[in-house]
């Protein structure tokens, strides 16, 4: 059963153009992570881990994307709590290695 | 112009508009692109336990990456391996990442092989059609623990020479014929240079080459046995769950997903815990040091410490881990019985948990006793409580999940008659209520485990505290905390449990009035 708000057993209802939102979004970001990581430094330990932070957003930004797609093709509709702890784990990635730059 | 008239016979890619796709179907038509290759998957099978396999895979792909960029800078000369090492963790761009990189996705891939064995053994992959199968994975195993063995020496750091050639003296103890063999394969004349060179040649060349036929092989097998039915049977499951789905592209995007989340929390360890480069090995430092192996040998150097299997009893203690390698090994053709079900196997179950808890055991208190000889009495005292723990958590966590779950089943069934599982389709209800008994059932195991060890902990740190070691006491507290913390977590888990069945409530009632069901 699907209510007002589009939600059904618990899972948000997701459009095609919903999920390429999503999905645009995360590629913005992994591009902009890919940028990042790339303009480091190479030698010094504080840049190896800036770059490895970033390469990490990269692969969440990859596993969420899939998980959109995978969600969207199969059933239509997703679950929030992946997509906000996939996020929230971004913003941490990029805090950490923000801090680890300066 | 009969030609021009006559019906198209090319194929598909005439019927299409656009260059593109004209090409895209002409070579389709000739490559066969979109002929399914891979049998397709069940629903039931997008979930990470059925994937464990595929994970230690994609650690192996990654170590092949990373191994092929050390191997541009690596001499295995043992006048320069540390040295080139060396050379990768400080001069070379990332390399320290790199290094990390390699060595945790090894442990990675040694730990997700280790889950898949016991994953396998607990919901009994083993059985008829897929014993072989079962087989090729266990020497896959042995392959991947090869690669812990060979690769661990490279470095020619103080605590890798030591600890291989502490492997390497141990294999003297083995009997005859292989102990000869095994010593020349991995020695040779016996020098330092060859000892190196033939641990590169394995590492990066034979055993690779060994896995990947290995891994064809099981590949091959199960494209004709297909992915393991749930040990509840698929009978029980709603149709949703039992829809066949290509490989291409649902689940190859399921296991896109899985190794991204995998690749980026190994490089979130590896950025918290970086790789640092012990010092250089030689003669004179090394008789200073401890050796001690890498933690997935922990165990088995754990045992052969005991003092019953110190010198002459060293063939006995390599003999029976070799006899715990070969039960497991021959293990389809061991438990012939039919059944998968977990509630069916409450013996084979029971012995699976014991094992993984004592290698556990071992394993952690191998870490904290770095070349101490352990007592006798100790080791009973340990290995038996451990065994004897599990054994009883197993009976109880039967008892309770099962027979409360039996219950269910049949009050959710068919109205308080006893219903014929083999025969009668179970409600739904039924399912969620056992998916949710098998949940707990392993967390159940899970803090039995981390009891047994606590109360190991605590035994230990008793012994010690009795010989006069001063650091003792913190050890006492630390696994005393850990074990109120276990018993806290069993009370919650009883707890909640009840909140479902209500066993525990009537069976108190039932010691209150006396025992009436």
């Amino acid at each position: 059963m699907t209510d007002e708000s589009g939600v059904s057993d618990g899972k948000t209802v997701v459009t095609e153009r919903m999920s390429l939102r999503i999905v645009s979004l995360l590629l913005l970001v992994a591009a902009v992570s890919v940028f990042v990581l790339w303009s480091v430094n190479p030698v010094g330990s504080g840049s190896e881990s800036t770059f490895a932070l970033f390469l990490a957003v990269d692969m969440v930004c990859v596993a969420m994307i899939s998980y959109v797609e995978r969600a969207v093709s199969h059933e239509g509709r997703m679950a929030r709590a992946p997509l906000i702890a996939g996020c929230v784990f971004i913003l941490l990635l990029v805090f950490a290695g923000i801090y680890l730059t300066n | 112009m009969a030609d021009m008239e006559s019906p198209k016979e090319e194929g598909p890619e005439e019927e299409r508009s656009g260059v593109v796709q004209r090409a895209l179907g002409w070579f389709d038509s000739r490559l066969g692109l979109s002929y399914q290759l891979l049998r397709p998957a069940p629903q039931y099978s997008i979930n990470p336990f059925y994937w464990l396999g595929a994970l230690a895979t994609v650690a192996f792909v990654i170590q092949g990456v990373t191994g092929s960029i050390m191997m541009l800078y690596y001499v295995p000369d043992p006048t320069q391996a540390y040295a080139t090492t060396q050379y990768i963790f400080q001069n070379v761009s990332y390399g320290t990442f790199l290094e990390t990189i390699h060595l945790y996705t090894a442990y990675a891939m040694i730990m997700l092989a280790f889950m898949h064995l016991m994953r396998g053994y607990f919901v009994s992959v083993h059985k008829k059609p897929r014993e072989l199968m079962w087989v090729t994975g266990m020497a896959m195993g042995f392959v991947t623990l090869g690669f812990g063995f060979t690769g661990y020496l490279l470095p020619w750091t103080i605590v890798s020479k030591s600890a291989t050639d502490v492997g390497i003296g141990m294999m003297g103890a083995l009997p005859q014929p292989v102990a000869s063999f095994l010593t020349f394969l991995v020695v040779g004349s016996g020098s330092d240079a060859g000892e190196l060179l033939r641990f590169y040649d394995l590492h990066v060349f034979v055993l690779p080459a060994v896995l990947l036929v290995l891994l064809v092989v099981k590949m091959y097998m199960l494209e004709a046995h297909g992915v393991s039915q749930p040990t509840t049977g698929v009978e029980s499951l709603p149709p949703k769950k039992k829809k066949l789905i290509p490989i291409f592209p649902d689940v190859s995007v399921y296991l896109v997903e899985l190794a991204a989340l995998f690749g980026s929390a190994v490089i979130v360890v590896s950025v918290v815990f970086p790789l640092a480069l012990a010092p250089e090995y030689s003669a004179a430092l090394a008789g200073q040091s401890v050796s001690q192996p890498d933690w997935y040998f922990l165990w088995i150097y754990q045992i052969l410490k005991i003092s019953a299997f110190e010198e002459a009893g060293l063939s006995v203690a390599l003999g029976a881990v070799t006899v715990i390698f070969l039960l497991l090994v021959l293990l389809p053709f061991i438990d012939r019985g039919k059944t998968r079900s977990i509630r069916d196997r409450k013996l084979y179950v029971t012995l699976g948990a014991i094992f993984v808890a004592e290698v556990a055991v071992l394993a952690v208190w191998g870490y904290l006793t770095p070349g101490v000889v352990i007592p006798d009495e100790a080791a009973v005292l340990v290995l038996g409580g451990t065994a004897l723990l599990v054994t009883l958590g197993s009976v109880v966590a039967y008892k309770v999940v099962f027979g409360g779950l039996g219950r269910m089943s049949r009050r959710g069934g068919s109205g308080g008659v006893r219903a014929d599982r083999a025969e009668t389709p179970v409600s739904a209800r039924a399912v969620s209520s056992r998916s949710a008994a098998l949940w707990t059932s392993g967390i159940f195991v899970g803090l039995l485990v981390g009891g047994a060890y606590f109360i190991a902990g605590c035994i230990n740190a008793v012994v010690a505290l009795r010989l006069g070691s001063s650091g003792a006491l913190l050890s006492l507290g630390a696994s005393g905390a850990g074990l109120s913390f276990i018993v806290v977590g069993s009370m919650f888990l009883l707890y909640r449990l009840d909140l479902g069945s209500g066993s525990i409530r009537r069976r108190i009632r039932a010691f209150e009035v006396g025992w009436k069901e």
